[in-house]
């Protein structure tokens, strides 16, 4: 039961749940929760071909790596939304249409 | 060594031949099933108890506050009024159970459970004795941090999702207050696994010894300060007094909890009880020896050697010895937390965060430092058996 | 027998959880689905071993992510009006049928795509014998400053730009 396929096919829903969240939704705080998906579903994978394939831990790194950027990205993302909202009072994905305020 | 509960039964022959004795009654390798509920009896038994130990925490915050205040304090129900956190319970009960109208009702009843469940959590790596402890997970103490900062999601779901001004402010206190006092005291545990070798819960007690001069809090001087950080940062973390900023009943009507009655609020209470309870067994594992009972009795061979017990005696004997010592521990640092909130005025928000981030963040880092010298320069030896080395009239240290 | 139960639950809770941040009309429930979706994946890192991964997926997430995506939707909503000053809408609408729909087409290719690259391999998989369980933090603390240290000091760096550019975007400036 369990095997490199179901973790590749729970990774897979990760992703696709992920890619349907980041396209459907206009809001950039919904967006980032899809980002967040992809990226789990990606370090998932990681540590799945560790256990199931060659063993040498180098894709726990790589997941840990995966983590790591996961929090740069939504620290600076929502500090980017928050600045975004205090100009334009709103975080809908198509009021970001300017350059420059 | 330290062992979870399965381990430890495991040594004994009795256990082993209940478990052959059952195996052929049904007909199976039982040893599974043995196993299963061993922990689930364990479980319960904890999970029961440290609820017990949360209501009498509600009793004894009202009998010390009464007693600091030379008041009288609860004595109508029961025996010097113990059993007056069950008249509380059957209380809230009984009360009415409201949702304000417009509260997110999903999240309104999931906040107090996700706090239950981030406390209860918690208890799987705590170590009562080298024999009781639940897991001796190989993580613990990382575990013990992941879990317990689900309390801070509850704390600010309760907030939101009460659709209240002083709900929802209480809420984002907390949130803050609890990220970013995890900053400190993540630190200040860091430096422990530095020392201890190891992130088990029973790494961090074994490298200590039975006697105050063997334990972390007396190791070097940056320990010492490390203690009062790691303990200011759990005042800080469980939202009690002097940080008591999410519930500020002057400022905020209650809080985060505003607006919650009957047993929804009884769970955030009991909630906040037992995480006292085990953050202040952490600090007990981790600079005070934990368990650890002096000349070493708690293994139970001298019992077995001089009054000449059998071994399964004997090791209970020393097992309930460390039970009584990490325990004592705990509970001395549980009085201090109440003793605390009944002496310090509240200090306002802004001072919250200046005392994280500009204090005790950076004397935990300088710390972290500290220690890694210590740790390379000395060996892993404590103040006392350098200056030993030393010879005699050496005084100061911590170079 | 007790791996499999992990198992389940952990893809169960990892699966339904982000179903549910894909079709939930409230942000704030969807960050919270996405909090058990994540607890989910740090269930699935504990049945294969990592055990590591498994903590530090819970400290990061429950206790950083989620409660900063949850600040974020407090800080930039809950007015009363429902648009602005400029005449747009404030608190925007969480996807409509069109971009559903849009988005469902989107994945149908996309899941063929991967699922088409994901046969071949999976024909050529066979399962081995798998080793048993070891403790992986000692392991991962030694290649982390032996093998990967570039990497980890670039990371650190990174967290310290992404720390210090987040606190100067998000600062409130005058006028």
């Amino acid at each position: 039961m369990i095997s490199l396929s179901s973790y590749l096919f729970i990774s897979f829903t990760l992703f696709v749940a992920g890619i349907a969240v980041m396209i459907a939704r206009k809001n950039i705080i919904a967006m980032m929760l899809g980002i967040e998906l992809i990226l789990n579903s990606a370090a998932l994978n990681f540590a799945a071909y560790t256990r199931f394939i060659n063993n040498n831990l180098e894709g726990h790194l790589m997941s840990l790596f995966i983590i790591v950027i996961a929090a740069a990205e939504a620290a600076v993302g929502l500090a980017i939304v928050i600045r975004f909202f205090q100009i334009k009072e709103t975080i809908h994905i198509d009021d970001a249409a300017q350059l420059q305020s | 060594m330290s062992l979870s509960i399965n381990d430890y039964l495991n040594q004994f022959e009795a256990h082993q031949k209940a478990i052959s004795f059952i195996s052929e009654l049904l007909g199976f390798d039982a040893s599974g099933l043995i196993t299963f509920l061993v922990f689930a009896t364990a479980a319960f038994v904890v999970v029961n108890v440290m609820a017990l130990i949360g209501g009498l925490g509600t009793y004894a915050e009202r009998k010390i506050s009464a007693d600091i205040q030379l008041r009288q304090g609860p004595n109508r129900v029961g025996p010097y009024g113990l059993l007056q956190f069950l008249a509380d319970g059957v209380k809230m009960i009984m009360k009415e159970d409201i949702f304000p109208a417009q509260a997110d009702r999903t999240l309104f009843n999931l906040a107090p459970l996700l706090a239950l469940i981030g406390v209860f959590a918690t208890l799987a790596v705590l170590p009562f004795s080298s024999g009781l402890t639940l897991t001796n997970l190989n993580i613990g103490v990382f575990y013990l941090i992941g879990v317990s900062s689900l309390v801070g999601v509850a704390v600010f779901l309760g907030g939101y999702s009460a659709n209240s001004k002083w709900s929802m402010l209480g809420g984002m206190r907390g949130a803050s207050q609890i990220i970013s006092y995890e900053v400190p005291v993540t630190i200040t545990i860091l430096s422990i696994v530095l020392m201890s070798g190891g992130l088990s819960f029973g790494s961090f007690v074994e490298s200590q010894g039975g006697f105050p001069h063997q334990w972390f809090i007396f190791h070097n001087p940056f320990t010492f300060i490390g203690f009062f950080v790691f303990f200011i940062g759990m005042l800080a973390e469980t939202n009690r007094a002097p940080f008591d900023l999410p519930e500020a009943e002057s400022e905020l009507v209650s809080g985060y909890h505003t607006e919650y009655t009957g047993m929804r609020f009884g769970l955030f209470a009991l909630a906040e009880y037992i995480e006292v309870f085990v953050l202040c067994g952490v600090a007990a594992a981790a600079f005070l020896g934990g368990y650890k009972v002096p000349f070493d009795l708690g293994n139970g061979v001298v019992f077995v050697e001089k009054l000449g017990l059998p071994a399964i005696i004997g090791k209970n004997i020393g097992q309930v010895l460390q039970l009584g010592s990490f325990l004592t521990k705990t509970l001395f640092l549980y009085y201090v937390v109440i003793w605390v909130r009944w002496t310090f005025p509240r200090i306002r928000v802004d001072q919250v965060m200046t005392i994280c981030w500009k204090y005790l963040t950076p004397i935990a880092l300088f710390n972290l430092v500290g220690i890694t010298l210590w740790v390379f320069a000395f060996d892993g030896q404590s103040i006392w058996e350098v200056l030993s080395h030393m010879g005699g009239g050496a005084h100061g240290g911590g170079h | 027998m007790f791996e499999n139960t992990l198992f389940f639950l952990s893809a169960a809770l990892c699966i339904i959880g982000a179903a549910g941040v894909v079709f939930s009309k409230n942000l704030m429930h969807a960050c919270v689905l996405l909090l058990a979706s994540l607890f989910g994946v740090a269930g699935l890192y504990a049945v294969i071993g990592a055990d590591f991964l498994a903590a530090s997926q819970l400290v990061i997430y429950a206790g950083g992510v989620v409660i900063l995506m949850l600040f974020a939707v407090m800080l930039t909503g809950g007015s009363s009006e429902n648009s602005n000053k400029f005449g747009i809408e404030k608190i925007p609408g969480m996807g409509s049928t069109k971009t559903y729909v849009f988005a469902g087409f989107s994945v149908l290719v996309i899941s063929f795509t991967i699922l088409k690259l994901m046969a071949n391999f999976m024909k050529s998989y066979t399962k081995g014998e798998l080793p048993a369980f070891s403790s992986t933090v000692e392991k991962i603390g030694t290649l982390l400053v032996t093998d990967h240290v570039l990497a980890f000091e670039i990371s650190s760096i990174l967290l310290l730009g992404a720390l210090v550019g987040a606190a100067v975007i998000a600062r409130p400036r005058k006028g």
